[in-house]
């Protein structure tokens, strides 16, 4: 994280969990960054992250894991989904590569 | 003893059946692993405001000309990854 100040970035987390239950998460894992409530999937939706999911029967619709960087300009720098998406180091290369002034 | 071959002849065509039309079930799962997204490096990321832990409405648009942003997509909280 003190990487990330140090390169002008801020995390957001988000998910289709309520405000409620993202406070009482974000207590848990001691994160200080906002977590976002997707609560109608509009976000998701936009960003084509809708995943399916089975679970005893029942159908769910939930995020695909995804990390994806904006840069200041709004302009999307980088995309990773799936497993590698938990892993945060690419994207913190990349905000930090953000950083420096282009040679 | 031929009603038994052909007893088994029938379970192993239906076996065969079976996993030809198991197969590509399991190819279309795969297909779904990953929810795959349209969006491109380069592209304007779409803008939105949702609610944050604190119950205040963070925008996207906000940190444009002063943060970068990571946007960190989780399946639901209280679970790994």
């Amino acid at each position: 994280m003190a990487k990330l100040e140090a390169s002008d970035t801020v995390v957001l987390g988000i998910s289709i969990d309520s405000p409620a239950a993202n406070a009482a998460f974000a207590k848990q894992i001691g994160v200080t960054f906002p977590l976002l409530s997707d609560m109608n999937k509009e976000v998701l939706t936009s960003y084509q992250i809708l995943k399916p999911y089975d679970v005893k029967g029942g159908k769910y619709q939930w995020a695909q894991r995804t990390t994806i960087v904006v840069d200041k300009q709004g302009k999307i720098q980088h995309v990773e989904q799936g497993d590698s998406a938990v892993d945060p180091n690419s994207a913190v290369s990349v905000c930090t590569g953000l950083h420096k002034p282009k040679a | 003893m031929k009603g038994i071959v052909t007893a088994l002849a029938g379970v192993l065509l239906l076996l065969g059946l079976g996993g030809q039309v198991v197969a590509p079930v399991t190819a279309r799962a795969q297909e779904e692993a990953v929810a795959k997204t349209n969006l491109k490096v380069g592209e304007t990321a779409p803008d939105f405001s949702l609610l944050s832990d604190k119950w205040e409405q963070v925008k996207l648009s906000d940190y444009r000309g002063k943060k970068n942003v990571i946007l960190a997509f989780y399946v639901l909280a209280f679970t790994g990854g």
